[in-house]
């Protein structure tokens, strides 16, 4: 299924269909939905980070003037959770509150004030517990286990622990090994959205829910397990929704809480969370210590590696299964290393529960071996571009733990940062204070199997329809959260069809009419809902064919797409208009469908957990950045980015590029200041003042190098540019920060406070740098 | 989130706006440009039943090279060529303030009473509430320094400091008439972070005068922050001086974001008067500066890290002033 | 408690509405009014996404009491969207990226059109300082301050 020859949208800088509406504030997102009679819900969240609920008394909030409904966990105690086996969360607490957050109890009320002196009346009686904060002491057995599910009463939620080849083998004959201890805070989303849901149960027994969300088909069946309704009965809409990077791709809580108190008034009710609750949810970036061992020989190839990783989770679940696979799985590319070990584990804490984080398991685990064979190559003399050019994974081969790796155009990226840069002339070139370094990165585009298993089903379904007046709507679940996916797939249809983009209309994504997709995580989106897309649209462009062809007498072999119309190869002058064939095509059966899906091929090996980190294909990055830093304050700037990256064929480069600046923007928040800041259980910085994410005078320059080719399964080539773009960009600031003052970070962020600090250091040590 | 239910009063005067201070007997605040205020009320710290609003009282506006209105909107401040012209520091100072959003509506007398601030403080009210009421909203410890008994909240204002080098003045209203008072002694002297100022709680304040020996001084503020918009002063440091050729003849040096209170540092400006600002006698002002701050961990940044950039800063901007500079 | 009347221009019309001396101009749109192209981001003054023009001026709305806003002329994304089409800032940014998710896009579009209003042709550090209150998460700030630069024109 690789690219078409000439395209006539696809491949361009294609402006987002919807962008009218949000410029002119007209795109309705979710706290713009006001229902009639509509009630203010609001929750009560624990003060306590781990106890045990003895009881709680609503008599008080329930006989409030204006109080429509008390809620409490023990009405919904059906456990749920993003991924099926790890159904650990309940809406509100049931026995156990976990985190200072965690939800006691909900009301809805005529207004928020009146909801939050009713939520000041609830008496809640409890037995404090043990607080875990240290992942450390969480490997061991603990009194009072954060759940009943950890590992012989420890709090370790998942461990992993995977072996290929012979890594200790490897290490005993190398020329050359490196050991890099990494350190990572958690960081979150900070979309800027909140969190919000608009619920309503009608007298018809239907309950709708319209909610920010990037899953609606997981939502929809969480709400069915919870709420003991059949899915059929609930309808879930997606409205515009302002950003989400993983922090609004589990089914929340609050969803499920606002759908409830609807049940329980009979009214709509709108849950608004504020910014402060919107941190506590968290489901951010786990917080990691990671440590990897990495052995070559003598020419630089690489030998192995030998990973662990401490995993901080927090309260849930969430989707930390994957994480702890992800965070050793996701080592094995861009690189070919025939030897690794992997031990990995996940604890809970009595924290905010971290979950799925744009480039989620991908990050930290790149940030580490990035530094690492910057470090190898320096002790080498290897220049870091020759060093990984020499060992990227070839095309169309298998990683010794069974990924399959089609297209990648790996090299190309090298090449072009490399070039592109000036980098021969200004590494280790540039005087104290400026320095150049090489990131790389690998993620995958979209992960091979799906959650659920029953029933078997495509990962995305797309479905068409299109009747006399020649607009075509597009029906699918697949979830625009900004990121462009709408515009892809109305352009792949119009290409498709050969329509201008303006005839193709995306209709929102509602249960009742859209056709499962899974939704916007692991940037399945393009590469998925794209085939799909264009599985439909060519099922639509057939049935026009058929009626052209009787229209114009010629098979249909011999007629091809042309500008809204259909013509003879080599002879364009005959033809028919769209609506001509159109207007034939319905004649006998009125307004014409189409579907189209996608299912991913089946891989990976028959290890334990081998479909973890298994995708359809993957993408790759080489950046090199510019930075320049103050030694005596410790502040230090990237003032550009070459980004060279590999999506295979870009089919929308506004988009692309967009994702490439986003990214890089939220990887330098991570690298430079952005924190979970905690004291103990308490999380101190719930704000967007004190959470520090990048200002205007902070982003470099971008430039981006589109360099990937075609690959082979990608819709008209093309692969993921959602998440894979970040990755990079820590690595590549940090070794470039090396260069500038010769200090090596393993503790991020990496605040001005600790340049100064490992600059003290450096000349404590006696050790030169370019000079100073 | 919303605000509870106050009462909104709108003075035409300044005698009408003391005598319903005075009324109301503490159970107010005054409302200047909301930007400090409303956030705070928001989460609930410190609700007074009633808003005192300022925006409409004539006297309080007006900028000239001897007065700025305490209603001045920092905006036009920035804006203002005779600012940058004559005081500097000023000019730095708030053109750093938040951001141009909060400008347009943040004043002059406001950003002088900000509130102070710390991690504990300024925080939701169900937040507060699980660890206990904190001294400086309902409550009666600490969170920073436990065992003092006092508040340790930071003075988080840029004009302060910048300012008090330039010699100014507020001027104070009160129910036994108006008064003037060098801003430096405005503010508490080791106090604590409640107690940020000795104004009347009737007082209000209604301008700002910069004495004729204000202007024609090179001075310069340089503020530490995490970003380089929204964040308050992790610390800021302002410095003011006239030279004769090459020697200081007068010298003023403050700093604010470090504690309590915004200060001069008058004996190390003593020790620069007379002389050239030499390299040596540069550095030698930064690191006194640093043995006498003591800044406590409730800001992002580490009070290690701020006590080591307080000299940095101090050099800076004493590098700045000095003559053939290009700041100043 | 308190209570009164706020007259003000919104969009170029005379407005008029009785509220709480509470209410927070932000609340009074969206709510009172069904101007839901204002955004709420924080209700604290730290992300911008609820920037309105106060005479002409780039300004929180969620931290303005409605009754403030008396007197004064009040401009929302609404009035700044002519009757047909797009303004030339509106177009830019759909043309040139600067609108990802969207949520930001009205405090954005609020701010670069006084901008532009003031200095048609701002300099790179000049679109920077201006948009500086005002937060995004998805574009990197990149492709919005090329579309407000493109927007002032040659």
């Amino acid at each position: 299924m690789g690219s078409a020859g000439d395209l006539r949208l696809l491949g361009r800088r294609i402006p987002y269909i919807e962008g009218p509406l949000k410029v002119s504030g007209r795109a309705e997102y979710t706290d713009d939905i006001k229902r009639p009679g509509q009630l203010v819900g609001r929750l009560l969240r624990s003060p306590w980070a781990h106890a045990r609920i003895r009881s709680i008394d609503t008599s008080a909030a329930r006989a409030m003037p204006g109080v429509a409904a008390v809620l409490i966990g023990t009405k919904y105690p059906t456990p749920f959770g993003v991924l099926p086996i790890t159904h650990d969360e309940t809406a509100l607490a049931v026995d156990k509150v976990r985190y200072i957050g965690d939800i006691l109890a909900a009301v809805a009320a005529t207004d928020e004030r009146t909801a939050e002196r009713a939520l000041a009346e609830i008496r809640v009686d409890v037995e404090v517990l043990p607080e875990y904060v240290d992942p450390q002491v969480g490997l061991s057995p603990v009194a009072s286990p954060i759940h009943a599910r950890g590992l012989l009463g420890t709090n370790i939620q998942k461990e992993v622990t995977q072996h290929f080849g012979d890594v200790d083998a490897a290490f005993a004959r190398a020329a050359q090994t490196v050991r890099v201890r990494g350190r990572f805070a958690g960081v979150t989303h900070a979309f800027l959205e909140p969190l919000v849901t608009v619920a309503e149960a009608t007298p018809d027994g239907r309950l709708t829910v319209w909610s920010a969300t990037q899953v609606p088909h997981y939502l929809h069946r969480s709400l069915s397990e919870v709420l003991r309704i059949p899915m059929h009965r609930i309808r879930v809409i997606k409205p515009e929704v302002g950003g989400g990077f993983g922090g609004k791709s589990d089914p929340l809580p609050h969803e499920i809480v606002c759908a409830a108190l609807s049940l329980e008034t009979g009214r709509p009710v709108k849950m608004l969370l504020d910014r402060d609750e919107v941190f506590l949810t968290n489901h951010g970036r786990h917080p990691t210590q990671n440590e990897v061992r990495i052995a070559a020989d003598a020419d630089g190839k690489l030998l192995a590696y030998d990973i662990t990783a401490l995993i901080e989770g927090g309260a849930w679940s969430s989707f930390g299964t994957v994480t702890t696979y992800y965070n050793g799985v996701l080592a094995m590319g861009p690189y070919a290393v025939p030897n690794f070990r992997y031990h990995g584990r996940r604890v809970y804490t009595n924290r905010p529960p971290s979950g799925a984080m744009r480039a989620h398991g991908g990050t930290n685990i790149r940030y580490s071996i990035e530094v690492a064979l910057d470090e190898l190559g320096e002790r080498m003399q290897i220049d870091p571009f020759d060093l990984r050019d020499r060992n990227a994974l070839p095309p169309r081969s298998l990683t010794v733990n069974q990924l399959r790796i089609t297209s990648t155009s790996f090299r190309k990226c090298l090449a072009a940062a490399r070039e592109r840069s000036g980098w021969d002339q200004k590494f280790r070139k540039l005087p104290f204070g400026e320095g150049m370094g090489l990131g790389c990165g690998f993620y995958i585009s979209g992960s091979n199997s799906p959650i659920h298993f029953s029933p078997k089903m495509p990962q995305c379904t797309v479905h068409l329809k299109v009747d006399m007046d020649g607009g075509i709507a597009v029906h699918s679940m697949q979830a625009d959260i900004g990121q462009g996916s709408n515009t892809l797939l109305a352009a792949i249809v119009a290409e498709v069809v050969g329509v201008p983009i303006e005839r193709v209309h995306i209709a929102r994504v509602d249960s009742d009419v859209s056709p499962v997709d899974l939704g916007s995580y692991s940037s399945r989106v393009t590469f998925m809902m794209g085939n799909a897309a264009r599985q439909a649209a060519e099922s639509l462009r057939d049935q026009l064919l058929v009626a052209a062809a009787s229209l114009l007498g010629y098979p249909i072999e011999r007629l091809r797409v042309g500008n809204e119309r259909y013509e003879v190869d080599h002879r364009p002058e005959v033809g028919v208009s769209y609506t001509e064939a159109l207007h034939k095509a319905i004649e006998a059966r009125g307004a014409l469908t189409a579907t189209g899906s996608y299912t991913a091929p089946p891989m990976g090996g028959s290890h334990k957990g081998a479909r973890a980190g298994t995708a359809p294909a993957y993408s790759f990055a080489a950046y090199v950045a510019h930075v320049v830093a103050d030694p005596d304050t410790g502040d230090y700037r990237a003032t550009k980015v070459w980004a060279a990256f590999d999506c295979g064929r870009p089919l929308n480069r506004l988009a692309v590029e967009g994702q490439i600046e986003g990214s890089i923007h939220m990887g330098l928040g991570q690298l430079m200041g952005e924190t979970m800041s905690y004291r103990g259980s308490r999380l101190l910085n719930p704000s967007l003042l004190e959470y520090k994410i990048p200002t205007p005078q902070q982003m470099p320059e971008v430039e981006c190098l589109l360099v990937g080719d075609d690959d082979p399964e990608g819709p008209f080539g093309a692969k993921e540019a959602g998440e894979g773009p970040l990755v990079a960009t820590l690595p590549a600031v940090a070794n470039a920060l090396y260069d500038a003052i010769g200090v090596r970070f393993y503790d991020l962020p990496i605040t001005p406070d600790k340049v100064v600090k490992g600059l003290e250091e450096r000349r404590r040590e006696g050790r030169v740098w370019k000079g100073e | 989130m919303h605000l509870d239910p106050f009462e909104l009063h709108r003075p035409a005067t300044v005698e009408e706006a003391v005598a319903l201070a005075d009324r109301l007997r503490g159970k107010f605040d005054f409302l200047a440009g909301g930007t400090d205020l409303l956030p705070n009320y928001k989460m609930h710290l410190n609700l007074r039943p009633n808003l005192i609003a300022l925006e409409g009282i004539a006297e309080l506006r007006g900028r000239s090279p001897e007065r700025i209105g305490a209603m001045e909107r920092l905006l036009d401040l920035e804006r203002d060529p005779t600012v940058a012209a004559t005081l500097p520091a000023v000019a730095d100072a708030v053109r750093q303030v938040a951001t141009p959003l909060v400008r347009a509506q943040a004043t002059v007398g406001g950003n002088l009473l900000v509130e102070t601030r710390c991690f504990f403080f300024n925080q939701s009210e169900p937040w507060r509430q699980s660890l206990g009421w904190c001294l400086k909203a309902q409550g009666d410890k600490c969170h920073v320094v436990p065992q003092k008994g006092k508040c340790y909240a930071t003075f988080s204002g840029d004009l302060a400091p910048s300012l008090m080098v330039h010699g100014a003045e507020i001027e104070v209203a009160g129910t036994s008439g108006r008064r003037r008072v060098p801003i430096a002694e405005v503010y508490d002297a080791g106090g604590d972070g409640i107690r940020r100022h000795h104004l009347a709680a009737h007082e209000l304040v209604v301008a700002v005068h910069l004495p004729s020996g204000a202007r024609g001084r090179r001075s310069a503020y340089r503020k530490l922050r995490v970003r380089p918009s929204f964040d308050f002063p992790e610390l800021g440091i302002a410095g003011a001086a006239r030279f004769d050729g090459d020697r200081v003849e007068e010298l003023v040096l403050a700093a604010g974001g470090l504690e309590t209170y915004p200060r001069r540092f008058d004996e190390i400006a003593h020790e620069l008067v007379g002389h050239p600002l030499t390299d040596e006698r540069i550095r030698a002002a930064g690191e006194a500066l640093i043995k006498q701050v003591r800044p406590v961990h409730n800001t992002f940044l580490s009070p290690d890290y701020r006590r080591k950039m307080a000299g940095v800063f101090t050099r800076r901007v004493l590098e700045a002033i000095r003559p053939g500079a290009s700041g100043g | 408690m308190g209570r009164g009347v706020v007259r003000f221009e919104l969009n170029g019309q005379p407005a008029e509405i009785v509220t709480t001396d509470e209410r927070i101009l932000l609340d009074l749109l969206r709510e009172d009014l069904n101007l839901t192209g204002t955004k709420r981001g924080c209700d604290l003054g730290t992300c911008g996404a609820c920037t309105v023009l106060v005479d002409g001026r780039p300004t929180l709305s969620c931290l303005l009491l409605a009754r403030s806003a008396s007197e004064h002329s009040i401009t929302t994304i609404e009035g700044l969207t002519p009757r047909e089409g797009l303004s030339e800032v509106q177009r830019a940014f759909v043309e040139h990226g600067g609108t990802q998710c969207g949520f930001c896009t009205p405090g954005f579009i609020v701010t670069a059109t006084a901008l532009l209003r003031e200095n048609p042709h701002p300099t790179q550090d000049q679109v920077v300082e201006a948009i500086s209150g005002n937060l995004c998460r998805c574009t990197g700030y990149s492709k919005i301050i090329s579309a407000i630069r493109a927007a002032g024109g040659p």
